[in-house]
């Protein structure tokens, strides 16, 4: 084990932490409270498009619940309403916990929640009246952006400041990660809003940019905040310090550099000069490097101790999240390799590994961040040790089966699109069993998020003081050794 | 790495480097393309696009026909696109040129548009197709786009616009006539306009084997 510092979580005694926390409080409750409601919205979208997908007379001819309008709401809903403010919560939160100064300006990020969430608004309201840019990942018209942009500022701003009051000592392994997040976020956005919906550039040179902000947002964006709850929350709830600092600076370095260069990939036979494409497919395939970093790292650190993850909620899902971001980026490795990536271009196996990457790794780190979070800040508890539990499962059985069905599905699909004496219709026959399943899968999302948002509510609603025990979701052994913060 | 001066030069530098290649240097090479004069006909190589086809990129963008239909052939032996009859040629920055954002889309959900202008001239046939996919195929999954029309009561004459060989659960009922909005002739109107057949350098035609 690496007696170096920057692999120590913190040394906050538990009064200056609970100071810390409440300081905190008002902004990420905001933040976490409004992304659980456009989660909801998001995945009930996600569910009409895949049920239009399999029987396109749901819900046919109206115009804002037309399938190319529902389909960019609920991506839209789910990367700006649910994933961005819940990544924006977490990373508040622990920045005020690493840089160990209580959170100064909380009505400035009161005020930019609120904006950010008016920007989502306006943004999902302009999607359904038909304001679509058809910029994957940037759909939102050009007025709800503007919104958007002016509240991140203000967050950033915020966090970069907090950083430099911080309180002197080596940067831990989350921290990178945070400074790597909120500097990167506003810069893609800002490049890609700017060169793509505001004075948009010509049309022959918007491609590659796009396709660079849609990598970016994923393994810039989302992927340092996700790591950054990761490298925090999995040592400090057995007690321990992460296991290698080497492999977290292999894992943070290496993300940064193929993470950004790897967009272009997908883009194979695309009309951009060929360059970009072998760049791109060249980094994809170097993601195994982060991937392998990442999991081994937090797997030593976790060697010995994984008892807890069968009874500490946050754990269960931060382990399955990560177990999630390796299986995406093995994949989407395997994925970048041109004679793989002609065939499944355009398949349903790119549903199969957004699934993967944005559900599977994100939502689950988010979810299991915010079961740590939410308790340290009311100084309440869960009200369910049960409907944690089926919250997990039903996550988990839909994410496993809808992505094994879009990716198996979209094997076949794509071997059918690129053989010749296969017609494109026989390429739908082959695809529609396995949308069907994935409708299913995305009921069981639906089921497990309203498990979810009625937990966050129950707990905000509850008087139930903690002090008590904590909500576990297994008898933990009694003769257990673990010294489980969970 | 304990400075967070240290930290931040090493993101500028890393990010950065991604920022140079995919953003500086499209927007330097790429996003000054001029159309080719065309010799035969003294017109532009591609074609300007006519206003009707303009305001149906919108409302192509407005109904995200973009997240069904890819509009791009990719070369040879890479993919079969062309032996798939999809184009005659690979899609080259030059060719998306008259749009204001390039549709070149995810998955192929649907069919591939790049060409539809060349395999359909029918407008009638392509209004038929908007209202009832599954008039014109069956199996298809593809959405009505049946709220770009006018049901409305036929008044005196029948509009000589109104949709023609409506059959079946589609056809509009005795005395009732079905009417493409301006929205629905624009559409129509940029899907004809769907055609690269045009010869350009960059991209010659691969030669039959």
């Amino acid at each position: 084990m690496s007696n170096d510092q920057s692999s120590q979580t913190d040394t906050l005694s538990s009064a200056e932490r609970s100071a810390i926390d409440s300081s905190v409080a008002s902004p990420v409750i905001l933040f976490f409270g409004t992304s659980i409601l456009w989660l909801l919205l998001g995945s009930i979208f996600e569910l009409t498009s895949s049920i239009k997908l399999v029987w396109p007379f749901f819900l046919d001819g109206l115009s804002f619940l037309t399938y190319g309008r529902t389909s960019i709401v609920s991506v839209n809903a789910l990367a700006y309403g649910w994933a961005t403010p819940a990544a924006i919560g977490i990373g508040l939160w622990l920045t005020t916990r690493l840089c160990r100064v209580p959170l100064a300006h909380h009505k400035l990020l009161i005020a930019s929640g609120i904006i950010w969430n008016l920007g989502v608004f306006v943004g999902v309201s302009g999607l359904l009246i038909g304001d679509s840019t058809s910029i994957p990942l940037l759909n939102f018209p050009a007025y709800s952006t503007h919104i958007l942009l002016l509240s991140f500022a203000l967050i950033a701003t915020w966090a970069i400041v907090t950083f430099f009051q911080r309180q002197s000592g080596p940067l831990f392994v989350s921290q990178w990660f945070l400074v790597a997040g909120f500097f990167s976020f506003p810069w893609l956005f800002a490049t890609a809003s700017q060169l793509l919906v505001w004075n948009p550039i010509q049309a022959s040179a918007q491609s590659p940019i796009a396709a660079w902000y849609a990598a970016g947002f994923f393994n810039l964006w989302l992927v340092p905040m996700g790591l950054a709850a990761a490298f925090y929350l999995i040592p400090k709830s057995i007690g321990r310090s992460v296991n290698s600092h080497h492999l977290s600076l292999l894992a943070f370095w290496s993300i940064l550099l193929f993470g950004a260069w790897s967009g272009t990939s997908r883009l194979i036979g695309g009309p951009l000069p060929a360059w970009m494409v072998s760049v791109g497919a060249a980094a994809g395939v170097m993601m195994i490097i982060p991937a392998l970093a990442v999991a081994l790292n937090l797997h030593f650190t976790l060697e010995g101790h994984y008892a807890p993850v069968a009874w500490s909620p946050s754990l269960r899902f931060i382990v399955s999240g990560v177990l999630f971001l390796l299986t995406t980026w093995l994949l989407s490795a395997i994925n970048s390799i041109p004679s793989v990536n002609s065939v499944t271009n355009f398949s349903d196996l790119t549903r199969g590994l957004n699934l993967l990457g944005y559900y599977g790794f994100f939502s689950m780190i988010a979810f299991g961040s915010i079961y740590y979070i939410l308790p340290r800040l009311t100084g309440k508890e869960w009200p369910s040790s049960c409907l944690i539990s089926w919250h997990f499962w039903l996550a988990l059985s839909g994410i496993l089966l809808g992505a094994s069905a879009l990716i198996l599905g979209g094997l076949i699909q794509g071997f059918a699109l690129q053989d010749v004496g296969i017609t494109f219709r026989s390429s739908m026959d082959f695809i529609s069993p396995f949308r069907f399943c994935a409708a299913l899968a995305s009921i069981l999302l639906v089921a497990a998020n309203l498990g979810f948002a009625l937990l966050f509510a129950g707990l905000l609603w509850s008087t139930r003081r903690s002090g008590a025990t904590p909500t576990l979701i297994a008898v933990r052994e009694e003769n257990s050794q673990e010294p489980v913060a969970v | 790495m304990n400075k967070l001066t240290l930290l931040f030069t090493g993101i500028v530098l890393t990010f950065g480097s991604a920022w140079v290649g995919f953003v500086a240097y499209p927007v330097a090479n790429l996003a000054n393309m001029e159309p080719l004069p065309d010799e035969e006909t003294g017109g532009l190589i591609p074609p300007t696009l006519s206003g009707l086809a303009v305001a149906g990129q919108k409302v192509y963008a407005a109904s995200g026909c973009v997240e069904c239909h890819s509009q791009q052939v990719r070369p040879d032996p890479l993919t079969t696109d062309i032996a798939k009859q999809l184009g005659k040629r690979q899609t080259v920055p030059r060719d998306e040129i008259r749009e204001h954002t390039p549709f070149l889309g995810e998955y192929r959900i649907g069919q591939d548009l790049s060409n539809y202008g060349a395999r359909e001239t029918d407008v009638a046939a392509v209004h038929r197709h908007l209202y009832s996919p599954q008039l014109v195929s069956p199996w298809s999954n593809m959405p009505s786009y049946s709220y770009l029309y006018q049901y409305r009561k036929i008044v005196g004459q029948p509009s000589s616009h109104a949709l023609q060989g409506l059959t079946g659960s589609f056809a509009p009922k005795a005395g009732y006539e079905v009417v493409p909005t301006q929205q629905a002739e624009a559409l129509v109107g940029y899907l004809l306009s769907l055609n690269q057949n045009y010869p350009l350098p960059e991209s010659p035609e691969p030669t039959a084997k």
